[in-house]
């Protein structure tokens, strides 16, 4: 299967932010069609490395190197990161007063298809789109962000990823402050998105989640590095027994 | 030219103001002597550390009649347009302050509502601008409203009877002469108990270009609103890029009145605007909605002050300032509250975004509550955009300019919220064309 071309790989990714080093080398390949997890404690580095990846200008990559669909990303914008189908849902959304999130969406459905493309179609989808991820219409006039639940928030990234149909998206605890009807819903927009052309790589505290969205493959991130990779059942054994176990198991060897 | 430091003082009135009763050629001879004897603020004085105050001085005896940008005649039409298809109530069209013309729908006529000359309002209801005119801007608030006192010509005069409403908004173009030209317009508005009215006051013209040439406009704007009124004003200053203002505004709140006030400025290479609404009945009630947006080299000074004399009384401000390439602005607010009003609300918040490295905002709250038993806040930031924002929207494909326009838009639109739906469409075009070019 080697001339399968991975949807996102990177390799050897070292993440400094305010002259910090807190991702400290990396390696991942995300195959079409797979699903990986990224689990670990709190401050382990997740969100850099998502971060990163997307090009956020606070998070350095000193080194390695980043491919999204065969192709180099590490020396594009993240607007152009974006509509090469790279897409980050955000642990924390950011309001941004003023701008509805309709506007904000057909913006960026808009940036997606080009300047000049029809946008007709665009009040049909937006509309169907909530719908499936049981968003009240009213959510469209509201200004995007701004007052929302915590789960309400995270709906909505997902209502982003829906709608802009990404290659790959990189998922940062989408599932947090999720209520246990919310976290089924959001589970099925993820599972409804997901297909054998793209990518998906979510991090997650909780095995939750993953009874919904099955992975393929479950890492374990400490200190800003990879130390364990394993399988679905990667995610029950850390529920039951912590992280602590592999510090035994990395230090005690 | 030069004016530097160097006071002009106002000649004798001349004979085409030495018009009305006996009591407003008093007023205005004690407002020249004011003019005259008061010297040109200092520097670093209180509310003029920004601005040259030398800026409004009328530094020629004569200023040559004044003539208009051409396109006066298009605006004119669809101005006449809008009230022909009952989008406003009246369009009044004042020239330099001297040739004024308006345009009345006809219920506001049938329903006593009076708008009208002030030097004509002086003869007609001359109990009620005896009483109003001059009762908040006068020669007592500085030397430049002194000269504006001494020197109108002519003004407006809105009077709503008690129990009436306006239903679509008041529209003054308050239209300025081009080179060597200046002028002092005057607004006096009188709503009645339990009346409710919106005015859109847009100041246009001036100088097209930032020249050695006189193109000043000083403006002095009343309004009075009586028990239970609802009055909406809108200020518009969309000035040519040469023009001086100077707008004194000042408003009384009776008791349940509701004031509501948005100063919005995008013209003018200098603009010193003072808006200030006095809380002066229980239950009243101020809001002050501000918006302005400065490119190139323009010089804002703004000023705006809530004062509660009376307990029981609520403000709110939200001044918000965007600017770009070498503009700048200064913003002082002041929140007084008199020792016997208790149990005040006041807000205050003013929010300054720069787009570029080169522009440059200051904020100075002020405060002067002089009771405990008052519920008052403030707050103020600037700063550039929000990087987090910016890469949000990046995420999202959008790039960065764009990104900028969207924030821009976001952050004016709740204050454009405030405004009736003809002039959100007309404000919301200055928006955008600021930010073509960014
Ligand atoms: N913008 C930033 N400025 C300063 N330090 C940062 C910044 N972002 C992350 N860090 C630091 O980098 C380390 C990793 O943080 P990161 O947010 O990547 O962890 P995480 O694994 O996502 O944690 P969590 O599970 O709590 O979300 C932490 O020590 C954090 O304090
Ligand atoms: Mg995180």
């Amino acid at each position: 299967m080697s001339d399968i071309k991975p949807i996102l790989e990177f390799k050897d990714i070292h993440v400094e932010v305010e002259g910090k080093e807190v991702v400290k080398g990396v390696s991942l390949t995300v195959n079409p069609g797979e699903i990986h997890a990224i689990m670990g404690k709190n401050g382990s580095g997740k969100s850099s490395l998502s971060n990163a990846l997307m090009g956020h200008p606070a998070y350095t990559i000193t080194n390695g190197e980043a491919y999204l669909k065969g192709k180099s990303i590490l020396d594009m914008e993240a607007d152009v990161r974006s509509r090469a189908g790279l897409f980050l849902a955000f642990q924390y959304p950011l309001a941004i007063p003023g701008v509805t999130v309709a506007n904000f969406m057909r913006a960026a459905l808009k940036s997606h298809r080009g300047a000049d493309a029809d946008m007709s179609d665009f009040r049909k989808l937006f509309k169907a789109a909530m719908a499936d991820l049981s968003i009240d219409q009213s959510f469209a006039t509201r200004y995007i962000n701004e007052g929302f639940s915590g789960g309400e928030k995270k709906r909505i990234e997902v209502l982003q990823m829906s709608m802009l149909n990404p290659a790959m998206a990189l998922l940062d605890e989408t599932d947090s402050g999720l209520d246990i009807d919310a976290i089924k819903i959001v589970s099925e927009g993820i599972n409804r998105f997901q297909n054998e052309n793209n990518g998906v790589l979510m991090v997650t505290h909780y095995q939750r989640l993953l009874n919904f969205v099955k992975p393929d493959k479950v890492h374990v991130m400490m200190d800003g590095k990879f130390v364990m990779t394993g399988g679905p059942e990667l995610a029950l054994k850390l529920e039951e027994s912590g992280y602590e176990w592999l510090n035994e198991e990395k230090t005690g060897v | 030219m030069t004016t530097q430091n160097q006071d002009i003082l106002i000649p004798e009135i001349t004979p085409e103001l030495k018009r009305g009763p006996q009591w407003l050629q008093d007023k205005r001879n004690s407002s020249k002597e004011s003019y005259n004897n008061t010297p040109i603020p200092r520097r670093g004085l209180h509310l003029w550390r920004y601005t040259d105050p030398t800026t409004f001085v009328v530094d020629k005896a004569e200023v040559a009649d004044a003539t208009f940008r051409t396109d006066l005649d298009n605006v004119i039409e669809s101005e006449l347009a809008l009230l022909q298809n009952g989008h406003s109530s009246a369009f009044v069209l004042d020239k330099a302050g001297r040739d004024i013309t308006f345009n009345l729908a006809d219920n506001l006529v049938k329903d006593g509502i009076v708008i009208s000359k002030l030097s004509d309002a002086v003869e007609t209801h001359s109990e009620l601008v005896n009483k109003h005119l001059y009762s908040q801007v006068n020669s007592e608030s500085g030397k430049f409203e002194a000269m504006n006192s001494a020197l109108w010509n002519d003004g407006i005069f809105i009077y709503i009877p008690d129990g009436k409403s306006v239903a679509q908004p008041i529209h003054l173009l308050r239209e300025s002469g081009m080179d060597n030209s200046a002028q002092f317009p005057r607004l006096l508005v009188v709503v009645g108990k339990n009346s409710e009215v919106t005015i859109i006051d847009e100041y246009s013209g001036g100088s097209e270009t930032q020249s050695d040439n006189m193109s000043l406009t000083n403006s002095a704007v009343e309004i009075f609103g009586d028990n239970d009124s609802r009055t909406r004003y809108i200020s518009l200053q969309r000035n040519s890029e040469g023009a001086k203002v100077y707008l004194a505004h000042r408003a009384k709140a009776q008791q349940n009145a509701t004031v509501l006030t948005v100063p919005l400025a995008f013209g003018a290479a200098v603009s010193k605007q003072n808006f200030g609404v006095t809380l002066n009945g229980e239950g009243a009630d101020s809001k002050m909605y501000g918006l302005l947006f400065g490119g190139g080299h323009q010089h804002y000074d703004n000023h705006t002050l809530h004062h509660h004399t009376v307990g029981k009384t609520t403000s709110d401000i939200n001044f918000k300032v965007v600017l770009k390439d070498k503009a700048n602005s200064a913003y002082t607010g002041l929140i007084k509250i008199e020792n016997k009003a208790k149990t005040c609300e006041a807000y205050q918040e003013n929010r300054n975004l720069l787009l570029n490295r080169g522009c440059k905002a200051e904020t100075i709250p002020e405060l002067e509550i002089l009771n405990e038993d008052v519920i008052c806040s403030h707050g103020a930031t600037i700063g550039p955009l929000d990087p987090e924002m910016i890469f949000f929207l990046k995420c999202r494909g959008i790039n960065q300019t764009e990104a900028t326009r969207m924030i821009v838009s976001g952050f004016v639109a709740t204050t454009l919220k405030q405004v009736p739906d003809d002039l959100k469409e007309k404000i919301a075009e200055f928006v955008t064309k600021r930010l073509e070019d960014i």
